[in-house]
């Protein structure tokens, strides 16, 4: 279970987060809201790169904030960023060594590793594949096989579903569905794409202008009146 | 992966076994002299290749390690192969310490602070000049410098060179095996963006550090063996201005492998001699490095040693 205990983020004199209080236990949570609604903003209030105000997230009786950035992975927290982050003189295998050294993965089970989570997100066969030569879609699978190692407790997915076609969204839906049963995380997503919102997230939170307006199961939420308004500006 | 040995060991190897012999004693030296600033370069490389870190205060490093080097060999009865490798840990910690202001900048203001760092070294050399076998702490007395202990096996110029060739080849090594284990995978991603890295679990500060270790590393044991090759060492070699030159040939030769490095050192060390011995001003060569920068920043980002290798990779099925 994630509890977010009134958290405040302020970038300055702007409140990007106003004390947002939130208890997670569905497998799958979307995070949605118009543009500047503080979603990214909390993504990094978890990632440590994010100035805190005020608040906790804790995580499994573990308050997150008390640990710094790196140790967070290390801890079980795993995110993708809403821009790629894939080297592109680096394989795709050495992305995902990079995190098993961090991780400090006995050096026995890298190679099980490896396997396990290129063949969970369909990418085995380009393991040996410079980052430049990937496409987006082999991209953004290796951000996601990158979070997968290790089981973390916790994944954010900063818009995942960025720039995919129909096909390849099918694909991610599946991936993220079966995150749970496979590596028992739980997945925070964050995305605009309200077709993929409703597909995959048993519940949804909504924020707008730093604070929470709606949260619960998706169908009722995407119904909310409050959510239309922030959402078509009504 | 034997092709892409091939080339590494077949320099050396000729270096090694055929290259000594070649060469007229003036000679030997001044290649001894390009292989030691081959190995600074190769510090510089690492910490621009892998993390676009810019440090200009090489060159006082490396005479950081020949004090080192001197003051121990001066001092003390330690074999001179461990001196050397005694210059390159204390350069490697003095190197971490410039590190700290690098956790904090990058680019052009953290370029400003190794220069500047250069500067500070550059005075104090010429303060305190280089131990020549004098008492006291800073060993310097009014004579010319006393004998130093050389390495056993390595008592003649050309035996010297080889040692050199030698402890420079490991070093390069040393540099590989970062750039294929966790360190380099670990630089790759801090390169990408620190964000990244931290989200994948990998700290961020110790990695920058052990890059400036690593690179301080090799400043210090080149100082050591640039101590053993000339026998004493002038304040006037380790100027600030050297520090940028060096880095411009290390980006000229080409910062992403062992041969740019090379290719630095031999520019830095052998093209003004070589414009010497044939009646040139040794001056023209610092033009020449202009225009070849120029050269290596908008038309080839590799260096010298990019070109050559896609060259190799092509002519060799």
């Amino acid at each position: 279970m994630i509890c977010i205990d009134n958290l405040s983020v302020n970038y300055g004199g702007v409140v990007a987060l106003n004390s947002l209080t939130l208890n997670i236990t569905e497998d799958v949570v979307g995070l949605i809201g118009p543009n500047g609604a503080g979603k990214t903003t909390m993504t990094n209030a978890f990632s440590g790169f994010a100035p805190i105000a005020s608040g906790k997230i804790v995580i499994d009786d573990m308050n997150l904030l008390e640990l710094p950035a790196y140790k967070r992975a290390r801890w079980g927290l795993a995110r993708s960023f809403q821009k790629v982050q894939i080297v592109n003189d680096l394989r795709v295998q050495d992305h995902l060594l990079a995190v098993i050294d961090a991780k400090g993965i006995d050096r026995k089970k890298r190679v099980w590793w490896i396997d396990k989570v290129l063949d969970f997100v369909g990418i085995a066969d380009c393991r040996d594949t410079l980052g430049a030569e990937l496409n987006s879609y082999r991209k953004r699978m290796t951000e996601i096989a990158k979070c997968l190692i290790g089981n973390p407790k916790v994944i954010l997915l900063d818009e995942p579903g960025g720039g995919l076609s129909e096909s390849e969204m099918q694909h991610l839906r599946s991936i993220i569905s079966n995150t749970k049963t496979v590596f028992g995380a739980q997945i925070i997503m964050v995305d605009h794409d309200i077709d993929l919102i409703r597909d995959v997230c048993e519940s949804t939170a909504v924020l707008d202008f730093g604070k929470l307006i709606a949260f619960g199961p998706t169908s009722e939420v995407l119904q909310d009146e409050a959510v239309k308004v922030a959402y078509l500006g009504r | 992966m034997t092709r892409q040995f091939a080339l590494p060991i077949t320099v050396f190897v000729f270096s090694l076994l055929a290259l000594p012999l070649l060469l007229s004693a003036l000679w030997v030296k001044v290649v001894t002299s390009a292989v030691i600033f081959s190995l600074a370069a190769a510090g510089i490389s690492v910490l621009f290749a892998q993390l676009g870190l810019i440090n200009l205060a090489q060159v006082a490093l490396i005479g950081l390690g020949g004090w080192v080097a001197l003051r121990l060999n001066y001092g003390t009865a330690i074999p001179f192969t461990v001196i050397v490798f005694m210059a390159g840990t204390t350069t490697a910690l003095i190197g971490a310490i410039l590190a700290l202001p690098a956790l904090r900048m990058r680019g052009l203001y953290l370029a400003l602070v190794t220069l500047m760092a250069a500067g500070a070294f550059q005075i104090l050399f010429n303060a305190f000049q280089f131990p020549n076998g004098g008492s006291g702490f800073w060993g310097v007395a009014q004579q010319s410098a006393a004998e130093i202990r050389l390495p056993l096996l390595a008592n003649s110029d050309v035996a010297y060179l080889r040692y050199t060739i030698v402890i420079v080849a490991l070093c390069f090594c040393l540099v590989a095996m970062h750039r294929i284990t966790a360190p380099g995978r670990a630089w790759a991603m801090i390169r990408q963006s620190e964000a990244n890295a931290m989200a994948a679990g990998v700290n961020v500060t110790f990695y920058k550090i052990w890059a400036f270790v690593l690179s301080g590393f090799m400043a210090g044991v080149a100082g050591g063996l640039l101590s053993g090759a000339l026998g004493q060492l002038d304040a006037r070699s380790f100027l600030a201005a050297d520090g940028i030159l060096l880095f411009a040939l290390a980006v000229v030769g080409g910062v992403y492998s062992w041969l740019g490095a090379l290719i630095a050192g031999l520019l830095f060390k052998l093209l003004p001699a070589v414009f010497n011995n044939i009646g040139l001003s040794a001056d023209l060569a610092m033009v020449l490095f202009g225009a070849a920068l120029l050269h290596a920043i908008i038309t080839a980002p590799r260096g010298i040693a990019g070109q050559l290798l896609v060259a190799f990779s092509r002519k060799s099925p």
